[in-house]
């Protein structure tokens, strides 16, 4: 169970599937299993470790598939040190709750900044003019700050980015008008541009690629569906705001 | 060469403009390096990917000639190769670093575009439905189009290293 939980934790970090198989073999290896059959799903996990003639077989369920790289890194450094420290079980467990509770985020102030500065990037390469780059970053900015209070509080990951979807594009497509902007339906698309699944889109691409079409397909499903959610957000906008200015604006890059 | 041509609408010189790409590049990868938690110390790996992306991208677009999906091919496959070479001196998972790098060429823009073309489709009256339904598809094949080469070109050096050189 130690390494199905080492395994949870890596796939609610971010990590591809074959990835989550060579760690997770590290740890019941490094705990004594002499045979290890990890089958990754997009929801559960399910391990069957092997010693002698007797086997057994656990399932997990997994969270909420994020990213955090940090967690990630420790979770391989924990894996290491289990098989080159000879870790027993039980001090393996308590370093997993460890990094469970300890592992640093960044604050939400730097995150925002940060995200703001990303889709403000972003915006310029989309070929956003500079009175239209100052509201995508702020208001990616706020986007994020609200992503992270929405997800802290467990609301849907879908209905979430949709909304911030409309929030972030709503303030993007106003600051980008106000301040006399040419491209502020490039600034409302860009201003959105946090919500693009990345690592989700690659991690499936990758795992179909490693032989595990399944949670490859899933993944897949969800980054689109995903997609649909943000683009119906920034649709939202779009319609409010051509309602607001009864259309002296092309909005529809 | 003043440090304030980043400032104009639309760099003009084909330099500047592939500065302003290698800039933008680094700092949208630094952007979501935070956003994915990866430490201060490793942030300099993220702009050095992403930079690398844009600016292997940028070439293959403006000197060779080469269309998005084949540059965004050649990009993600010069970044993961470089990675794979830099894995022992970072910090970060090569999938992570390689993802981060390659973050600044995903086409959000055209994924937007597709599906809003696809909203518009039911608001389209039927002179401009063709129009409307073949720009959709465009952008929706490109989207695919060029995730899948970003997606090939990370995989094949990470693949590639399982090659056993004897049987």
């Amino acid at each position: 169970m130690v390494a199905l939980d080492a395994g949870r934790m890596l796939m609610e970090a971010g990590a591809n599937a074959s990835s989550i198989d060579a760690i997770v073999a590290q740890y019941a290896r490094g705990l004594g299993a002499e045979r290890v059959d990890l089958r990754i799903g997009y929801a559960s996990l399910a391990i069957t470790i092997g010693i002698g003639s007797n086997g057994i077989t656990r399932m997990r369920e997994v969270g909420h598939l994020g990213v955090n790289q940090r967690l990630d890194l420790e979770l391989r450094r924990l894996g290491d040190r289990v098989v080159r420290e000879n870790l027993t079980v039980a001090h393996t467990r308590g370093e997993l709750e460890r990094l469970a509770n300890k592992t640093r985020r960044h604050s939400a102030l730097v995150m925002a900044v940060a995200v703001g500065l990303a889709c403000a990037a972003f915006g310029r390469l989309l070929k956003v003019d500079w009175p239209g780059t100052g509201p995508v970053l702020v208001s990616a900015a706020i986007g994020q700050f609200v992503r992270r209070e929405l997800l802290s509080r467990h609301a849907n990951v879908f209905l979430c980015a949709s909304f911030v979807a409309f929030l972030s594009s709503l303030l993007g497509g106003l600051g980008a008008h106000s301040l006399d902007s040419e491209t502020v339906a490039m600034a409302m698309i860009a201003s959105i541009l946090l919500l693009v699944p990345g690592i989700p889109c690659v991690n499936a691409q990758s795992d179909i690629l490693d032989g595990h079409p399944t949670l490859g397909s899933a993944r897949a499903v969800t980054v689109a569906v995903a997609l649909i959610f943000v683009a119906v957000g920034l649709w939202l906008a779009q319609v409010v705001l051509e309602s607001c200015w009864k259309g002296a604006l092309e909005l529809h890059p | 060469m003043s440090c304030f041509y980043l400032l104009h609408p639309e760099p003009a010189h084909p330099l500047e403009y592939f500065f302003h790409q290698i800039i933008c590049g680094a700092l949208a990868a630094v952007g979501f390096g935070v956003l994915f938690n990866i430490s201060f110390r490793s942030l300099p790996w993220c702009a050095l990917t992403g930079g690398l992306a844009l600016a292997v991208r940028s070439c293959c677009l403006s000197y060779l000639g080469w269309n998005l999906e084949a540059s965004s091919f050649a990009a993600a496959l010069v970044v993961s190769t470089t990675v794979l070479v830099l894995r022992a001196r970072t910090d970060i998972s090569q999938n992570a670093l390689d993802v981060v790098g390659c973050i600044p060429m995903v086409p959000g823009m055209f994924a937007a575009k597709a599906i809003l073309g696809m909203f518009a489709l039911t608001s389209t009256d039927a002179g401009h439905g063709t129009e409307t339904l073949t720009e959709a598809v465009q952008y929706t094949l490109r989207v695919m189009f060029t995730v899948g080469a970003i997606g090939t070109g990370l995989a094949i050096p990470a693949l590639m290293r399982h090659v056993r050189v004897t049987k």
